[in-house]
């Protein structure tokens, strides 16, 4: 087992759906997060409606917190299947808190520590069965040291609405879970670590699409049109609650083609206007992408990728929508990608998705991916006017107007529908300045290098790729999305053994920023590129752009990576 | 979002003449297309509504009734197949101060963007959709579409169509279209009634307009469409969509095409309910987003 110190646990609940495992994974990462710990939490959803296998895994830690670590160090089994699902990860040293008596008899591995909690049982004499999971909760606090007073301001706060008689019922479960830890002897090691005095607890605690929706806010969104989709959805269930409040509309269109047909009309009439899908949509959505490029009509379009191809493994992680998010569509067809790490990423990168396609009028994706969809974390207050947001260039009103004047930067200036002299056509036919159709060669070709011309600039508008560690390195770790967190832990640990390693993390990955690549490069004498898909899609556009030949690390389990597992394959190369 | 205005402020605005609307870019149709009525119609229609050109969106899909926004003044579209009326319902709520006007084909609307037909008229999607019937494929020169007669011969179908035909008025009947009215385009008069009554609706307004091809369609003439719409079928009462699916059901047993103003009801538009609903939620663009914040604090 990785050396662990005990400023970091990780606590993984099993259970079935709807016994309240989210609840508690909910509860603890909130009550760590108000104290000023780092939560990264990582989750599955049974795929059935009501019941099925439902985990959830709270990491919390004193120090930043990048992944959601690789195995839990305390197992909490609110059923057998539970127990079933995670023993094969039940390893010497591990705690193991369960039911008992349940619907099943551990067999207990050697060295592990076990405890068991008549959850079912106690819940039962409260006449409260439902209150399992505080029941639980209350075991888990006191055995692995998880802030009781933060906990039990957490369970107020949630129950609040549903009357005080709830509320003390949940109280007096968690304290009898409390009760019940207490009589038993802990015998292991493990406990949630003590924040630091000068802890960040200014912080909000969110997922990935809710913090896509909240960037979104931030940006200015005033039209949003998407279709439903696994593990997209979230992303318009957020911004449906807000957006109203800001006066923007919100409308869930009747397929994704119509999602993004309506963000380039909303976006033509003069609107901030954006969608959100997961990999199948977006391959609906090609077509009207080649359009926005076409007709330089700005649109942001979020894609939170899944297993594919075809239906694939919906609710499963994978990173393989690269390919289809920089070339999707006919014909030569530019566009912007980018591509978040974590939660906070999630809130940044999408004002930039939006300020880069008001700014280029393109086609703007974003990229997340299934695991940091769910995963909620916790990030610094973000206040709304430390954000810079860019509007497109307007007309001025002066002159004759056209909407396709070419010009240096290769940039035109938009106007807003009933302006006056500002009439014009936005269209897919290839145009003249002025928008009217012209099929010549040498107007073809004077467009499209206006179009693609006018993106050469887009890596000066984002801060360059950060690498990660200094010097010369005998191997550089290529990261993508939210495997970087992944490469950040395993490089740490990697380092602290001596080994001289370094990791290169880029957001904009197209247009790949490739004398940034080169520069990475020439300080390593060698490149890994881990990533969760089949074909190695990112070293294949390295190899493709640039002078590296980064050696491929692809898995597509349905799960990222783990940090060990980084480990394991860099000390396998430099061996 | 901007907020809808009254119908009155957006026309009798200007007093402009029909050639007045014309855009300076020249026909590419061939000579005695029915599409030429269709824009003498909405021209015409245009001048008598008296809208300012800058307040009329004009979108389309593909197809050669899609290149109508080009010879017509206004702030316009010209998108993918079958995508104009997603785009327009876009554009609409975006700017609900506005006119949204689609122009578009039987193929366009029909076929590949029949998806999206539906919904627009159930969610009463405040804008006037003028569909130019043709019965054929004319761009892809000669193939059989959605509206096309059975056992017509297409290029794809040298032995004939084997499909039995749609009828654009009983689905958008069906749909929930609230105004739906169908005539021959070479009808000038009453094709501009149409379409100036249909912008003037308050909500989705369909609008059929039988247009011949005589390039590639050889059984539906101009004389054959103005003969199956020379009948006025406006004695039923128009708000009464069993009347109306009946009045449509009996031309069509006689062998002719029901025309006139068809039906027509008063529903909430979709733009009409955003903005009830921003006002029941006290929305404006200045709600303090910390308050959205807060609510994600552990």
């Amino acid at each position: 087992m990785q050396d662990k110190t005990k400023h970091d646990l990780i606590i993984r609940v099993g259970g079935e759906g709807g016994e309240g495992v989210i609840s508690v994974g909910d509860f603890i990462t909130q009550a760590c997060a108000r104290v000023g710990l780092d939560v990264y939490t990582f989750k599955t959803f049974p795929a059935e409606i009501k019941g099925g296998y439902a985990m959830y895994q709270v990491r919390a830690s004193t120090e930043a917190v990048y992944n959601q670590g690789d195995i839990f160090d305390v197992l909490c089994a609110f059923n057998g299947e539970a127990y079933d699902m995670n023993k094969a990860n039940l390893k010497a040293g591990h705690a193991l808190v369960y039911d008992c008596p349940g619907d099943f008899e551990p067999e207990i591995p050697a060295g592990v520590f076990a405890y068991p909690i008549p959850m079912t049982q106690t819940a039962k004499e409260l006449n409260n069965p439902r209150a399992k999971n505080m029941v639980a909760m209350g075991a888990l606090s006191v055995l692995f040291n998880i802030p009781e007073a933060s906990l039990r301001e957490v369970i107020e706060t949630k129950f609040k609405r549903r009357g005080d008689a709830v509320v003390q019922g949940n109280l007096t479960a968690f304290e009898r879970g409390q009760e019940l830890a207490r009589a038993l002897k802990k015998t292991d090691p493990w406990a949630i670590g003590v924040p630091k005095a000068d802890a960040k607890r200014d912080v909000i605690v969110m997922s990935g699409n809710n913090a896509i929706g909240l960037g979104a806010l931030i940006a200015g969104v005033e039209f949003f049109s998407a279709y439903p989709i696994t593990p997209a959805t979230e992303v318009a269930i957020y911004v449906s609650k807000h957006l109203p409040k800001r006066g923007g509309t919100l409308i869930q269109a009747e397929d994704e083609i119509a999602s993004i047909s309506q963000v380039l009309g909303a976006s033509y009439a003069g609107k901030k206007a954006m969608t959100s899908t997961s990999g199948p949509g977006l391959s609906l959505m090609s077509e009207m992408l080649g359009m926005s490029f076409m007709s330089e009509t700005p649109c942001v379009v979020v894609d939170v990728q899944r297993g594919g191809p075809s239906t694939g493994m919906p609710t499963k992680h994978e990173q393989s929508d690269l390919f289809l998010a920089i070339h999707g569509g006919h014909g030569d067809c530019g566009r912007i990608v980018l591509s978040v790490e974590n939660v906070h990423d999630c809130v940044g990168l999408t004002v930039t998705a939006f300020n880069l396609a008001e700014k280029y009028q393109c086609p703007v994706l974003l990229l997340s991916d299934g695991s940091l969809a769910f995963s909620t974390q916790s990030i610094p207050y973000p206040n709304p006017d430390d954000y810079k947001i860019v509007d497109r260039l307007r007309w001025d009103g002066k002159g004759e107007f056209k909407r396709y004047a070419l010009t240096e930067s290769g940039i035109s200036p938009m106007v807003d529908p009933g302006t006056p002299n500002g009439m014009h056509i936005a269209t897919g036919l290839e145009h003249g300045e002025s928008g009217m159709p012209s099929y010549s060669g040498e107007n073809h070709e004077t467009m499209q290098a206006k179009r693609f011309n006018k993106l050469k600039t887009v890596a000066s508008d984002m801060p360059p790729a950060e690498v990660d560690g200094d010097g010369a390195a005998d191997l550089g770790v290529i990261a993508w999305g939210s495997t970087i967190g992944v490469v950040r832990e395993a490089l740490q640990r990697l380092r602290a053994e001596g080994y001289k390693v370094k990791g290169f993390y880029p957001k904009l990955l197209h247009p790949l920023p490739a004398q940034q690549f080169e520069d990475f490069g020439a300080s390593c004498k060698r490149t890994l590129l881990p990533e969760v898909n089949y074909l190695g899609q990112l070293a294949h556009f390295v190899r493709a752009e640039t002078s590296l030949r980064p050696e491929s690390y692809t898995i597509c389990g349905g799960m990222p990576f783990t940090p060990e597992m980084i480990v394991k394959r860099v000390k396998e190369m430099l061996a | 979002m901007n907020a809808p205005v009254k119908l009155q402020e957006r026309f009798h605005q200007v007093q402009l003449e029909p050639k007045d609307y014309r855009d300076g870019v020249a026909s590419f149709w061939c000579p005695g297309c029915g599409h030429n009525g269709v824009l003498t119609s909405f021209l015409r229609a245009l001048s008598d509504i008296g809208i300012d050109p800058q307040n009329l969106m004009s979108i389309s899909g593909i197809g050669c009734s899609s290149r109508l926004p080009y010879f017509v003044k206004s702030y316009k579209m010209h998108t993918l197949h079958g995508r104009a009326g997603p785009v327009a319902t876009g554009a609409q709520l975006a700017r609900p101060d506005l006119s949204v006007v689609v122009t578009g084909g039987d193929g366009d609307g029909f076929s590949i963007g029949g998806g999206h037909m539906p919904h627009m008229a159930r969610k009463n999607v405040n804008m006037t959709y003028i569909l130019m019937d043709n019965h054929i494929y004319g761009l892809t020169k000669g193939q059989t579409s959605p509206t096309s007669q059975l056992a017509m011969k297409g290029t794809v179908t040298p032995f004939g169509s084997v499909e039995e035909p749609l009828d654009p008025i009983m689905y958008m009947l069906a749909y929930g279209a609230t105004y739906v009215a169908q005539a021959f385009s070479g009808n000038v008069k009453l094709a501009s009634q149409l379409i100036k009554d249909g912008m003037e609706h308050k909500g989705f307004a369909f609008i059929n307009l039988l247009s011949q091809c005589p390039t590639f369609n050889e059984i539906d003439t101009a004389k054959t469409f103005k003969s199956a719409c020379e009948v006025m079928d406006t004695s039923h009462d128009i708000t009464d969509l069993n009347a109306a699916m009946q009045v449509v059901q009996k031309a069509r047993q006689e062998g002719r095409l029901a025309s006139g103003l068809l039906y027509k009801v008063e529903r909430s538009t979709l733009d009409d309910r955003m903005a009830e609903l921003v006002t029941r939620v006290g929305g404006h663009k200045d709600y303090d987003l910390r308050k959205v914040i807060d609510l994600s604090r552990p």
